[in-house]
């Protein structure tokens, strides 16, 4: 049996950027660690439901223009 | 937040390894053995002055080993804690088989199998109705 791996991608990095904010900054202002933020731009970890939408508010934009659904590949 | 709060946070593994080890130093006093209930306590305090000098960095460890901890990082730790639950269970299991082929019961490992499956099956079952 297979199953598939939903790959998310993000824009955290770009809006994070164009606001001039670092991560630790970001990450103080959303109770996250520098870490966190890092390793959301990265890839290496989905946020939850709660800071995907605290991040949204943050940037003022929808949670769907941070994160968005890419590719599928089977595991 | 104060000063003393943040202190108590980063020391949470220091004072849970003091704890043990007061324990463990203790009961291998009463156990007969001074001198290596002295040399537990020793090795005990130090290890919770590294936890605490380690937990004053900003890293992901030094988070996980205080208690001011993100989403992130509590999941590193669960996920960690996890795996290990799985690695103990492991041995339990092997120690229990070799302990009935050598014995004929399964002696001390069995008890910990039995822990282990209460824990999980009544963990679940809490877990099923957290909302």
């Amino acid at each position: 049996m297979s199953s598939k791996l939903v790959i998310v991608k993000n824009r955290v990095r770009d809006l994070r950027v164009a606001r001039d904010l670092s991560q630790a900054e970001l990450g103080t202002e959303l109770g996250v660690s520098r870490q966190t933020i890092n390793s959301i731009e990265n890839g290496r970890y989905l946020p939850s439901l709660p800071l995907a939408i605290a991040m949204a508010r943050r940037f003022h934009v929808s949670v769907e223009a941070i994160f968005v659904i890419g590719d599928e590949e089977d595991v | 937040m104060s000063g003393m709060r943040s202190r108590t946070r980063r020391g949470a593994t220091s004072i849970t390894l003091l704890v043990g080890g007061a324990v463990l130093a203790t009961a291998t006093g009463i156990g007969g053995s001074p001198a290596w209930a002295i040399g537990t306590a020793v090795a005990f305090i130090a290890l919770a002055a590294g936890a605490f000098v380690w937990a004053g960095g900003s890293g992901d460890t030094a988070a996980i080993l205080g208690a001011d901890r993100d989403e992130r990082q509590r999941g590193l730790d669960r996920d960690a804690t996890a795996v290990t639950g799985v690695v103990m269970v492991i041995a339990a299991l092997a120690g229990a088989v070799i302990s009935i082929g050598r014995t004929g019961n399964p002696g001390g490992y069995g008890v910990l199998c039995l822990v282990g499956g209460v824990a999980y099956a009544g963990t679940l079952a809490v877990l099923r109705m957290r909302p």
